[in-house]
């Protein structure tokens, strides 16, 4: 009797303990991306969450997509109503107005008990918010030139344009329309002009490489002359008629994809869209350094951790950030994307070796990185939304009601240094 | 014979400690109206009169992002002083109200011509009615995005058999020309929002005496007169309805215009509710996002009101 007893109590004591731990063991962890089920950056995240998942008995991740354009809304409606997911994916630009609601947890500490070279991670000051350290970068690229040497060469163009002029000259060049329809059948270069944070980028590129920048010390310079002449060179497709007008960024590599455009300004994903064409199209597609100096480059997205968490998911989820910044991870993202991973000091000799484009990639990185160009306009990062609007409304006057450059740089100086006070 | 002299059982005393009411007895009467109203009014305050009241706070405070459970600001009329001095505020004013008066005269006006072919008797027109009523069966988002690709400057067949009959010679940017895009938001309001229109007007319609017509007849009156004089008098009602109807719709609808132009081009669609979205889901101005709402409540209320009262009246 006094045996079974025992026993009893033995098991009942098993059995709770099993319960209790069973909670502690069995976590799930959502992660949302729009990057889900892409080939690539989807890829890489598969990747990571395998060996998260291998090497934390227990705990899986549940990863689900939603689509960029719904995804700052979603992913605000979730903080927002006090849901958010357990592991935080954002771009770049829209990561503020979550810090600024004190949403993302603060990383600092964590860091620095860690070896993980921050100093010199490339792009990794864009995630500091008033003083803290709330995510970690994860993709800060150059921009490089796409171009299909057929259609160049068949309009006469010999060499790859490495500056304005020649870009601007070569895009002339190519622009016709052969069969005489009225309709451009070869396009110099097709720029976006709907989606304006793309019209935003794309004006961008002109104006740094005519030595402006949106801010200077975190002070709205759009009236500044270096600022009003890159408007006017990116303008000048447009007027000339070389850039057709209601194009999105997915018409413009549409283009490019079908062969009728032979030249275009973009990021290190260029390379996945060149795969993607046809073999006839494909073996005349190329990449060559952006012939605008420096090179547009920008911070993409960050991994955070929602403050609102608890300290047991928070241990998880600082794990998997951890990971995600290992080397192995760095390095195998640069093979799976096709971009140099923000890590400082990896070798990438051996995805060079198999893909020699990652050299000009790594060159256009680098050199952005290095001249501090960033598509995310430092000091109005919480109004970034609302400058982008502004900016894309002065953008339409200009290529649609004919404004001067010079007025639409003061007029986007005069409102936006409103917002900003 | 029954004894009537015995005491009356009581059929349903009142428990002990727990008071009772009569609702038979005449003074009580009232009350149980208001106790079987109880729960629609409840209902109604949770899902309609709440919401109204938080927008109000919320239009009252100088918050980005509002919370429900934070600790709330004090109030401040900052955000009315925002919007009362703000250009995007009167613009999308008058972008809501012509948009009012294009689609809503539109859509009278084509909805009472369908509804008064559809009210004559002939051969298919069971199947006309059909067709009149298609674009409101339409998912609204899903005809919105159909139309958008049809309007499409470079690959949109409405540019191409434009382009085809020559009574164009450049495609038509109807997403970039001011004009253009609110033209083609006014377009596809009007194909989406006149079948309701023609179906409220064609009741009407059947509504009005057979009778009158006859005795106009009687007299002389011609078709036109019998319009004027008959049919339009006993429609003005209905209109009225119908015209508030398309009026709140078209000043609270968003989808149709986010999805043809966002609100743009240079804001020329940008109506008092696409500048609702942009204010609290774009720029996370949660504060001036409500107080744009609650004004476009209120003129909301004020246009039903008056539509309402004076077109009723003029019947009589």
């Amino acid at each position: 009797m006094k045996t079974l007893k025992k026993t009893a109590v033995g098991a009942a004591l098993a059995l709770t303990t099993c319960l209790t731990a069973l909670p502690a063991a069995a976590q799930e962890l959502t992660f949302i991306s729009w990057m889900t089920g892409e080939p690539g950056y989807g890829d890489w995240w598969n990747e990571i969450v395998a060996e998260f998942e291998e090497t934390h008995p227990g705990a899986t991740i549940k990863m689900s997509r939603v689509s960029r354009d719904e995804y700052a809304d979603t992913m605000f409606t979730l903080f927002a109503g006090g849901n958010p997911p357990d592991i935080v994916h954002l771009a770049a630009f829209e990561f503020q107005p979550f810090a600024n609601e004190g949403w993302l947890e603060p990383l600092d500490e964590r860091f620095a008990q860690t070896d993980i070279p921050l100093a010199d991670w490339a792009g990794q000051g864009t995630c500091e918010w008033e003083g803290q350290t709330v995510c970690l970068m994860l993709l800060y690229s150059g921009f490089i030139m796409a171009y299909n040497e057929k259609v160049l060469q068949d309009a006469g163009v010999e060499e790859v344009p490495t500056d304005y002029e020649s870009f601007l000259e070569a895009a002339r060049k190519v622009t016709r329309d052969v069969d005489g329809d009225g309709a451009n059948d070869f396009i110099g270069t097709v720029m976006p002009t709907t989606g304006d944070a793309s019209v935003m980028q794309e004006a961008l590129g002109f104006v740094v490489d005519a030595g402006g920048s949106w801010t200077v010390d975190g002070k709205p310079a759009f009236d500044r002359p270096e600022v009003i002449q890159g408007l006017e060179n990116w303008k000048r497709f447009f007027d000339e008629g070389i850039s057709p007008m209601e194009v999105s960024s997915a018409d413009a590599r549409q283009f490019f994809l079908e062969g009728r455009q032979a030249m275009t300004i973009d990021g290190p994903w260029i390379t996945g869209v060149i795969n993607s064409a046809a073999p006839e199209v494909k073996q005349h597609l190329k990449i060559a350094p952006s012939p605008l100096t420096p090179p547009l480059g920008g911070t993409s997205n960050v991994l955070a951790m929602p403050s609102e968490l608890s300290d047991e998911k928070k241990e998880l989820v600082w794990d998997f950030i951890q990971l995600t910044a290992s080397e192995k991870y760095q390095k195998r993202f640069s093979e799976l994307g096709g971009s140099p991973a923000p890590r400082p000091g990896l070798d990438y000799s051996d995805v060079i070796a198999e893909n020699p484009g990652f050299a000009i990639i790594q060159q256009a990185t680098e050199t952005a990185a290095a001249a501090g160009v960033d598509r995310l306009p430092k000091g109005l990062e919480l109004e970034n939304n609302e400058v982008v609007k502004i900016f894309f409304e002065q953008a339409q006057r200009m290529l649609v009601g004919g404004l001067d450059p010079a007025e639409a740089a003061k007029n986007l100086q005069e409102k936006v240094t409103r917002i900003a006070e | 014979m029954t004894d009537t002299s015995a005491p009356r059982k009581k059929v349903a005393g009142p428990a002990r400690g727990f008071p009772m009411i009569d609702f038979s007895a005449p003074r009580h009467r009232e009350k149980f109206g208001y106790l079987l109203l109880a729960p629609a009014v409840i209902l109604m305050a949770a899902i309609i009169v709440y919401p109204i009241l938080l927008s109000v706070d919320i239009s009252m405070q100088d918050v980005r992002i509002a919370r429900i459970g934070d600790a709330r600001e004090p109030w401040t009329l900052k955000n009315y002083q925002w919007l009362f001095g703000s250009d995007e505020f009167w613009r999308g004013l008058w972008v809501s109200l012509k948009l009012v008066f294009v689609v809503g005269a539109l859509s009278v006006i084509i909805g009472f011509a369908t509804a008064m072919l559809v009210n004559q008797k002939f051969r298919g027109r069971t199947a006309i009615r059909l067709f009149v009523a298609l674009p409101w069966a339409v998912p609204e988002v899903v005809a919105t995005v159909i139309w958008a690709w049809m309007l499409d400057s470079s690959f949109g067949v409405v540019n191409w058999v434009l382009l085809k009959l020559g009574v164009i010679s450049t495609p038509v940017l109807f997403f970039s020309n001011p004009t253009a895009a609110f033209a083609a938001v006014c377009f596809v309001m009007i194909w989406k929002g006149y079948p309701l229109m023609s179906i409220m007007l064609l009741a009407g319609l059947q509504s009005i005496p057979e009778e009158q017509y006859q005795a106009a007849a009687v007299d002389g009156a011609g078709p036109w007169q019998r319009f004027f004089y008959i049919t339009v008098p006993n429609m003005l009602p209905v209109i009225g309805v119908t015209l508030v109807m398309t009026s709140l719709w078209v000043f609270r609808d968003f989808a149709i215009i986010y999805v043809l132009t966002q609100g743009g081009p240079i804001g020329s669609t940008t109506t008092l509710s696409i500048l609702t979205f942009e204010q609290s889901f774009e720029f996370f101005r949660m504060g001036q996002g409500a107080a744009v709402g609650v004004i476009t409540m209120i003129l909301c209320a004020i246009v039903s009101r008056a539509l309402v009262g004076r077109l009723a009246k003029s019947v009589h």
